[in-house]
C-alpha cells in the first residue's frame, strides 16, 4: 500500500509540430511547466521538486539538456532528476514522480520534459545506434524495422490484416482532429493509408507516428495540496513497469517468459497496476486507454495484454467501432502517439490525456463519465513497458 | 529518518581501463555480487533502479542492453540520468512509497571506452557555451578560480591536499592504490585550466557499484537477515546551468544539499557526523567543501581516499555511499574510522557541480 495519496492536479502540453522554430527547447519545456502550473493553480514556489523526462538527447544534440533547462523551469534550488527509459520515459518519469509525493518526501512534483525529434534530418538514423555496433547495427535495425519484425509474427499468429491496422489510423487521425494539440490529423481512408509509400512491411508512411516537437507536463500533489487546490483531479491507483531482455529472439518461441509480438511484458505491468487500483475486469472499469501507439499495429497487442479482450480479438473489436470514441472503450480519444511523437514526453503525453479525462479537462475530446483511465509506455527493443491507472475517486 | 536500510553491496575493482571485460559483464558482476553480499536471490527483488549515462556507455539508451545484467529482467526498472547517487535517491523513494520492499539499484562508467571530454562538451548549449568550447575541466578550472578566492584557497595548499589524499586512497584496499604524487610533482603537473593542474584532478576511473536495499517492513519480516545500515537522512538538488560568479563561489548547493540531508536525521549540523566522503573531483573541491560545511578537524574526510581512491565519474556518489555504509557496519577495512555509527556520502554532477546529493547512514 502507498504510504501518501497522490493525484495529477494540473497538465500541460505544447502543440505538437513538426518543427518549432520560435521557441528553443528551454522554452518549449518552460511553456508546458507554466501551462502545468497555471493548471494546477500553483506557483514555481509551491512546487517541491522536480522529475524530468527526457529520452536520447541525440535528437536534439545537448547531452544532458535537462542541466540547461533547469534555469527555465524554475528548478535551481530544488531536488531534480531526470529519467530515462527509452520510449518509456514518459511514463517512468511519471512512476518516478509519483515515488517522490507516496514516499512523503515531497508535497508536490513537477513532472515535464520536451523533445524536438525533427532537429534531426532522419530519426532512424539514430535509432539505429540503439543497436550493438557489432552485430545488429549493419542490419539496419531501427525502431520501424523492429517493430515491423514483430508485427509480421502478430499477422501470422492472428491472420490481422493491413487493413485492420490501417483502420486504427483513420479512427486515430479522426478522434486528432478534436484535439488542438494534435500533431497529425485528418479524415482520412483506409485507401488513404494503404497508398502511402511503403516503408518497411507490413508499414506504410501511414501507419507510422510522426516526429514530433513539443513538451508537457504534469503536477503531482499529496493528498493535503489536492484538497486545497483542486476539485476534480486524477488520483494515480496503480503503477506498474516491467523491464525486458533487449534480445528479441529471446522473446520468441515456446521458452519465452513474455512474447514479443504480443506486448506480454504488459500483461505483468497492468496486472501489477490493476492490483493496486481493484481493476478486475478492464472492459468493464476502464472507459479510456491513452496507449502507446508510434504504430498502428500495436494498438492491439496491448489491449489483448492488457486484459481487454482476448488474444487475437481486439482486430475484430476494432474493426465493429468497439474502440471508438464513446463506445465501450474509448481508445486514444486524443489520436495517441500516431498522431503525435514527442519522443522524450511521449509517454507522459499519455498520461496527460488520461488525466484530463478523467478531470473534465479534455475539451472537444471529453468523453462523458470517466470514472477510471489507463496510460502505457513503452520503450526500447518493445522490452520497457509501464502502465498507470488513473481514477477519478481515490482507490 | 527513513525507514530504508541497506543490506548489501559490491563494487567492482577499479581500473583505469577494465580491459577483460564488457561493460555488461562488469554491471553483471558487480550486481551478483551485491546480491551475494546481502544473501538475497534475485527473484526477491521486486524493482530495480539503474543510474547511467548513454553518452559516457558509448551508446543510445544504453539500458536496453544494461539493464538485464544489471538484474532487471522481469522487473519494474527506471533509470536515473544524473548519477549513481541520484539513483540511490529515486531508490530511497520508491521504497519509501510503500509501493516496493526490496530492490537493487546499479550504476556504472566505463570512461575508458569513451571520449570524455568530448561527451561533457556537448553538454554545452548551442548558443553561448558550446562553441567558446566548455567542458569537464574548463567548469573545473572556472569554479577553481572563484573558490580560490571565495574561500582563501591557495596553490600550495591544493597541491599538499592532492598528495594527503592519494596517501590516505593508498591504504584503502578497495580503490586503485595508485603511486603517490609527490608535492612537488603536483606543483609542477601541466595547467589543465587555470589554477587547475592535471594533478590536481582526481583521474577518471572505470568501475561499477550496487547496493541491495530493502525497507523497514521487509527487514521485520525477515529477522534472519542483517541490514548494513540505515538511510537516515537523504537530499538533493539542483543548481543554475549557467555559471555565474554566486554559483561558482558559493558553494550555495553544496551546503543547502547537506543541511537538508542532516534535518532528516535529526541532526544538527555536520559535526555531529563521524565520516563524510566528499566528491571531490579536484583537490579545489575538497578544500572548499570543507570549508563550507565549517568542520571540526576530529571528523574524518574522505577516510577512503574519496575520487582520488577511484572515480568511475558517473557513480563516484555512490561509491562514496558503499564507503560510507562499510564505514557504520565496521567493515572499512584498512579505512575503518573506529567507532563510526553516522557517514555521509556526498555525489555531485553537471558542470562545476551543478547537482548535488548527500545520503546520511546509521547503524542499523
Amino acid at each position: 500500500m502507498p504510504k501518501n495519496r497522490v493525484a495529477v492536479i494540473g497538465v500541460g502540453e505544447t502543440p505538437f509540430r513538426p518543427n518549432v522554430i520560435d521557441k528553443t527547447y528551454v522554452e518549449l519545456a518552460q511553456d508546458a511547466a507554466k501551462a502545468a502550473l497555471n493548471d494546477a493553480g500553483l506557483t514555481p514556489d509551491d512546487i517541491d521538486a522536480i522529475v524530468f523526462s527526457m529520452a536520447p538527447t541525440q535528437f536534439m544534440g545537448v547531452v544532458d539538456v535537462e542541466k540547461w533547462t533547469v534555469d527555465s523551469i524554475w528548478a535551481s534550488g530544488k531536488p531534480f532528476m531526470r529519467v530515462h527509459t527509452g520510449g518509456a520515459t514518459g511514463g517512468s518519469a511519471l512512476h518516478a514522480g509519483y515515488s517522490h509525493v507516496a514516499s512523503g518526501m515531497h508535497r508536490t512534483v513537477l513532472i515535464v520534459g520536451a523533445d524536438r525529434v525533427s532537429d534531426t534530418p532522419d530519426a532512424q538514423r539514430i535509432l539505429n545506434l540503439i543497436w550493438d555496433p557489432f552485430y545488429e547495427q549493419d542490419f539496419a535495425l531501427n525502431t520501424i524495422t523492429m517493430t515491423a519484425l514483430a508485427t509480421q509474427r502478430y499477422m501470422h499468429k492472428y491472420g490481422t490484416t493491413e487493413e485492420q491496422f490501417a483502420r486504427v489510423v483513420v479512427r486515430s487521425r479522426k478522434n486528432a482532429l478534436k484535439n488542438p494539440n494534435a500533431h497529425l490529423k485528418g479524415n482520412i481512408t483506409v485507401d488513404d493509408v494503404m497508398n502511402s509509400p511503403r516503408i518497411s512491411w507490413p508499414y506504410k508512411l501511414f501507419d507510422i507516428c510522426p516526429r514530433s516537437s513539443g513538451a508537457a507536463a504534469v503536477v503531482l500533489a499529496n493528498e493535503e495540496v489536492t484538497k486545497e487546490r483542486c476539485s476534480r483531479p486524477a488520483f494515480i491507483n496503480g503503477i506498474g513497469g516491467v523491464t525486458s531482455t533487449v534480445f528479441m529472439g529471446d522473446r520468441v518461441g515456446p521458452y519465452s517468459d513474455a512474447e514479443l509480438c504480443d506486448e506480454a511484458e504488459l500483461k505483468f505491468a497492468g496486472g501489477e497496476a490493476y492490483a493496486q487500483a481493484g481493476i478486475t475486469d478492464p472492459m468493464k472499469q476502464i472507459q479510456v486507454v491513452e496507449l502507446y501507439d508510434p504504430f498502428s499495429s500495436i494498438q492491439f497487442p496491448q489491449l489483448e495484454s492488457l486484459g481487454f479482450c482476448a488474444p487475437g480479438r481486439a482486430q475484430f473489436l476494432s474493426d465493429d467501432g468497439s474502440f471508438d470514441m464513446g463506445a465501450t472503450l474509448s481508445v486514444n480519444p486524443s489520436g495517441g502517439t500516431l498522431c503525435s511523437n514527442p519522443i522524450g514526453v511521449t509517454g507522459l503525453v499519455r498520461v496527460a490525456d488520461a488525466a484530463l479525462q478523467i478531470m473534465g479537462k479534455a475539451g472537444d475530446n471529453q468523453l462523458p463519465g470517466v470514472q477510471n483511465a489507463l496510460s502505457t509506455a513503452i520503450g526500447g527493443s518493445v522490452q520497457f513497458a509501464n502502465c498507470t491507472v488513473l481514477g477519478a475517486d481515490y482507490v | 529518518m527513513t525507514d530504508t536500510f541497506v543490506l548489501g553491496a559490491a563494487m567492482h575493482p577499479p581500473s583505469a581501463w577494465v580491459a577483460d571485460k564488457r561493460l555488461e559483464e562488469m554491471v553483471f558482476d558487480t550486481a551478483w555480487a551485491a546480491l551475494n553480499n546481502a544473501n538475497v536471490d534475485r527473484k526477491e527483488l521486486d524493482h530495480v533502479t539503474i543510474a547511467a549515462s548513454d553518452e559516457l556507455d558509448g551508446r543510445s539508451i544504453s539500458s536496453m542492453l544494461l539493464s538485464a545484467p544489471a538484474g532487471a529482467y522481469l522487473k519494474d526498472e527506471i533509470k536515473a540520468t544524473d548519477s549513481g547517487l541520484i539513483g540511490f535517491c529515486l531508490e530511497v523513494m520508491r521504497i519509501e512509497s510503500g509501493r516496493f520492499h526490496l530492490g537493487l539499484v546499479s550504476s556504472w562508467n566505463k570512461s575508458s571506452k569513451a571520449p570524455f571530454e568530448d561527451v561533457m562538451r556537448m553538454r554545452c548549449e548551442p548558443f553561448y557555451t558550446r562553441d567558446i568550447g566548455l567542458n569537464m575541466s574548463i567548469a573545473d578550472g572556472l569554479f577553481a578560480q572563484a573558490v580560490s578566492r571565495s574561500f582563501a584557497i591557495d596553490q600550495c595548499e591544493v597541491n599538499a591536499a592532492v598528495h594527503a589524499s592519494y596517501k590516505q586512497a593508498s591504504q584503502n584496499e578497495r580503490g586503485m592504490q595508485a603511486e603517490v604524487p609527490s608535492v612537488e610533482a603536483v606543483a609542477t603537473s601541466p595547467y589543465v585550466s587555470a589554477p587547475l593542474r592535471k594533478l590536481h584532478q582526481a583521474p577518471i576511473t572505470d568501475g561499477c557499484v550496487s547496493m541491495v536495499v530493502c525497507s523497514g517492513d521487509w527487514l521485520r519480516k525477515h529477522p534472519d537477515r542483517r541490514a548494513l545500515a540505515k538511510v537516515s537522512g537523504l537530499s538533493w538538488r539542483i543548481d543554475d546551468y549557467q555559471l555565474g560568479e554566486k554559483r561558482l563561489s558559493s558553494l550555495q548547493g553544496f551546503k543547502q544539499t547537506f543541511r537538508n540531508a542532516l534535518l532528516m536525521s535529526g541532526l544538527q549540523d555536520a559535526s555531529q557526523l563521524d565520516v563524510i566522503e566528499i566528491d571531490s573531483q579536484t583537490s579545489f573541491h575538497d578544500l572548499a567543501c570543507r570549508r563550507a560545511l565549517e568542520l571540526p578537524t576530529d571528523i574524518r574526510i574522505s577516510p577512503s581516499g574519496g575520487p582520488f581512491a577511484q572515480n568511475p565519474y558517473f557513480c563516484t556518489g555512490l561509491v562514496h555511499a558503499v564507503e560510507a555504509v562499510l564505514q557504520v557496519a565496521n567493515q572499512a577495512g584498512s579505512v575503518q574510522v573506529k567507532g563510526t555509527t553516522r557517514a555521509a556520502a556526498h555525489g555531485s554532477h553537471g558542470f562545476a557541480q551543478q547537482g548535488n546529493a548527500v545520503a546520511i547512514f546509521e547503524g542499523a
